[in-house]
């Protein structure tokens, strides 16, 4: 095994509670155990704290209003209670952190934010989204699934929030100086959350046309049963397609 | 010796303080400044910006996108130097990510990774490449060389700059029942070209020391002093805070802190 390989192991080991705890990392003896786990559980808080800070932003701006601060949570029995199933980056870790804040922020003085429901709703699937797998390379052994041009898919974890007010209007005056809470329209809105391979978190305003093309898109329907379901011109699906693999919400399959 | 500069990081959310404050000379960049800053344009024309984002980890080459993001930041930064860490926090497959600083094993095949990566980035910069130690928490067994022994090698076979982090020494010898001073005897400090101080805090987690967005404790202070003393080449000094939580009043503070113990 080479030196890059046991490093690996040891990142994993770290990253990853359950590998952690199994006999297939315990019989390596690489490290003192207690320590590693010590330092296991200090990165875990660390990791989320900052997915807390970044993708939570907007309710740390309200919290003098709130009374709770996201990354509160992250020294609570809630938190130490997830740590043994904690695996960095997954997107199940990432679900159960999400709704364990989303809870603590919930139940904070939230009833003069009439849009307080939505920004949680925001907020928790900006967090879910971003989690996963990520290319850090070009080149990497982790292939890039939009390489091969076949049949359109949308990726996995692509989410379509349908939310009672226009979010994107309030979210920046959140973050400026402001004595009241800013309102935020009651307007419907539908965003497009999407992470490319990279890791990079997108968010958009979308239509009825683009919500069609993803539902259909399921790496089986031809571009020509797409664009006349979704009553788009060749072209315009084109640009669409586009739009949204840059974004990292449609790939191509490889086909089959 | 001509005195070293004394900054800090530049945090966004202290930009209004920063960009109106005295007694920094530089800041370094963890992050691009976000587009929304309105206090960015400010500290780019009054400060001395150093690059220090992350940038890829050196066991494996840097891709092209990664080396011309790092040439692009330097140029927005006019930075003096490039930093980049003695890291290896992702698996090659990408799956799993630390997050957070983490030393590579101490062997031959590091070595040779990381020299032969250095070497091709410090090629493609047009600044000069400065590296920072990383603390290692618990020893791992695959280890097989010194890390000071490990970095001395590092340093004569590519001939960058060290970015020395004081409090990264000062861990590591707390946790090896070490004396903080010997240990530093050790490490290549002819070769330091910036030196970071910062403060230390209990870890629940931890269960001892560890960096926290804190002032400098005098011991602390008084250890950077013997460093900077031994590190001939020092150009800069640097308070190693980033964290939201940094309030401005430590920043200016613990600047003011360290500049009263240098003497500059």
């Amino acid at each position: 095994m080479s030196d890059r390989a046991v490093q690996d192991a040891l990142i994993r080991a770290l990253a990853d509670a359950p590998f952690r705890a199994s006999a297939e990392w315990r019989q390596r003896e690489l490290a003192n155990e207690a320590r590693l786990d010590r330092f296991a559980r200090f990165l875990a808080r660390h990791y989320y704290y900052e997915r807390l800070v970044h993708f939570y932003r907007y309710s740390r701006a309200l919290a003098r209003v709130t009374g709770r601060a996201p990354e509160g949570v992250l020294g609570a029995a809630g938190f130490d209670r997830l740590l043994p199933a904690i695996v960095l980056g997954s997107r199940d870790s990432g679900v159960a952190v999400a709704e364990l804040v989303t809870a603590h922020l919930a139940g904070g003085r939230v009833s003069s934010i009439r849009y307080h429901d939505d920004l949680l709703q925001y907020q928790r699937a900006m967090m879910v989204v971003e989690s996963g797998a990520r290319v850090w390379r070009d080149g990497s052994s982790a292939a890039d699934p939009g390489s091969r041009r076949s049949l359109p898919v949308t990726v996995e974890g692509t989410m379509l929030l349908e939310l009672q007010h226009d979010m994107p209007a309030v979210l920046p005056l959140l973050l400026r100086d402001w004595s009241d809470v800013p309102e935020a329209p009651a307007q419907r809105t539908t965003l497009l959350i999407a992470r490319s391979t990279h890791g990079r978190v997108s968010v958009a305003r979308t239509t009825a046309t683009i919500t069609t093309v993803l539902a259909l898109a399921d790496g089986r329907t031809t571009l020509d049963e797409l664009a006349r379901d979704a009553g788009l011109r060749p072209a315009e699906l084109d640009a669409t397609l586009q739009g949204l693999v840059d974004i990292g919400a449609v790939r191509f399959s490889t086909g089959s | 010796m001509p005195k070293p500069m004394v900054g800090a990081f530049y945090n966004p959310h202290l930009g209004r303080d920063l960009a109106a404050g005295t007694g920094i000379d530089h800041l370094a960049m963890a992050d691009p400044p976000r587009g929304d800053d309105p206090w960015w344009p400010a500290i780019r024309d009054r400060y001395t910006l150093l690059l220090h984002d992350y940038l890829g980890q050196l066991s494996e080459p840097l891709d092209e996108p990664a080396i011309q993001r790092a040439r692009s930041l330097a140029v927005l930064y006019r930075t003096p130097w490039v930093a980049e860490h003695f890291q290896c926090l992702h698996t090659e497959d990408g799956n799993y990510n630390l997050n957070y600083v983490f030393p590579p094993l101490y062997t031959e095949e590091f070595l040779d990774r990381f020299v032969a990566n250095a070497n091709t980035l410090k090629q493609r910069l047009d600044q000069p490449l400065v590296m920072e130690n990383i603390p290692g928490f618990f020893d791992v067994a695959a280890s097989t060389i010194p890390e000071a022994v490990w970095l001395r090698r590092f340093f004569d076979r590519t001939e960058v700059g060290f970015l020395l982090d004081l409090p990264h020494i000062w861990l590591e010898a707390h946790y090896h029942d070490a004396e903080p001073h010997v240990f530093l005897r050790d490490f290549p400090l002819e070769r330091v070209v910036e030196v970071h101080v910062a403060g230390v805090e209990e870890d629940r987690d931890l269960e001892g020391p560890w960096i926290a967005p804190t002032a400098p404790s005098d011991a602390m202070l008084d250890f950077m002093a013997y460093a900077v003393q031994r590190c001939p080449g020092v150009r800069a000094v640097t308070f190693d805070a980033f964290s939201p939580t940094l309030t401005s009043d430590v920043l200016f503070s613990s600047v003011a802190r360290i500049r009263r113990t240098l003497g500059n």
